[in-house]
């Protein structure tokens, strides 16, 4: 139990460099990244949830974030990727 | 918790910071792209383990390698679209 606290605070300093890259990031495609990194991060804290109440109810949660973060990186990724594209930029404005 | 698991969990928490820092330090969005999603699925993916051997028994196994398994089915999909975003979005830059 003694180990949780150091694996908290890692996993938390991990937290803020990636909230730096998406607070900071020049491009849209940087703070998607920066994003998907964070999701990682909270499927981490939700296993350490588990390991530290021993309730197996956090594991279902870690499946529904790693479920909900792919399904949002893929609609930033693919709204970014035909935003930049200019032909149909050109078509639509 | 075992010293096995937690030494576990600590090594993947150390990649996990690795890909963090390298989102932070590396110059461009395909290069953190790079850096941020091949260890992030690595870092997890070891820590799923770790979870595993510390706390074992048969249905956290199983909830544990179904998460793993979702994991390593989407993480490519998703660095490859962010691949294709960050490719899109420095050839508009370089055409304005």
């Amino acid at each position: 139990m003694t180990l949780i606290t150091p694996m908290i605070l890692l996993a938390g300093l991990a937290a803020l460099l990636g909230f730096y890259r998406l607070l900071m990031g020049p491009t849209r495609t940087d703070r998607v990244v920066a994003l998907d990194l964070l999701f990682s991060i909270a499927v981490v804290f939700s296993l350490l949830a588990a390991l530290a109440s021993g309730r197996s109810v956090y594991l279902d949660v870690a499946i529904g974030l790693v479920l909900t973060g792919f399904v949002a990186t893929l609609a930033w990724a693919r709204l970014i990727q035909e935003k930049s594209n200019p032909e149909q930029n050109a078509e639509t404005s | 918790m075992n010293i096995l698991g937690g030494l576990i969990c600590l090594a993947a928490l150390v990649i996990l910071l690795i890909a963090a820092v390298g989102i932070v330090r590396l110059p461009d969005a395909l290069t953190r792209q790079h850096a941020a999603t091949k260890a992030a699925t690595l870092a997890v993916s070891i820590f799923a383990i770790g979870i595993g051997a510390s706390a074992w028994n048969g249905e956290w196994a199983w909830k544990l390698a179904l998460m793993t398994a979702i994991l390593l089915l989407t993480m490519p999909l998703a660095s490859h679209a962010l691949a294709r975003s960050g490719l899109a979005e420095q050839e508009r830059r370089e055409q304005v």
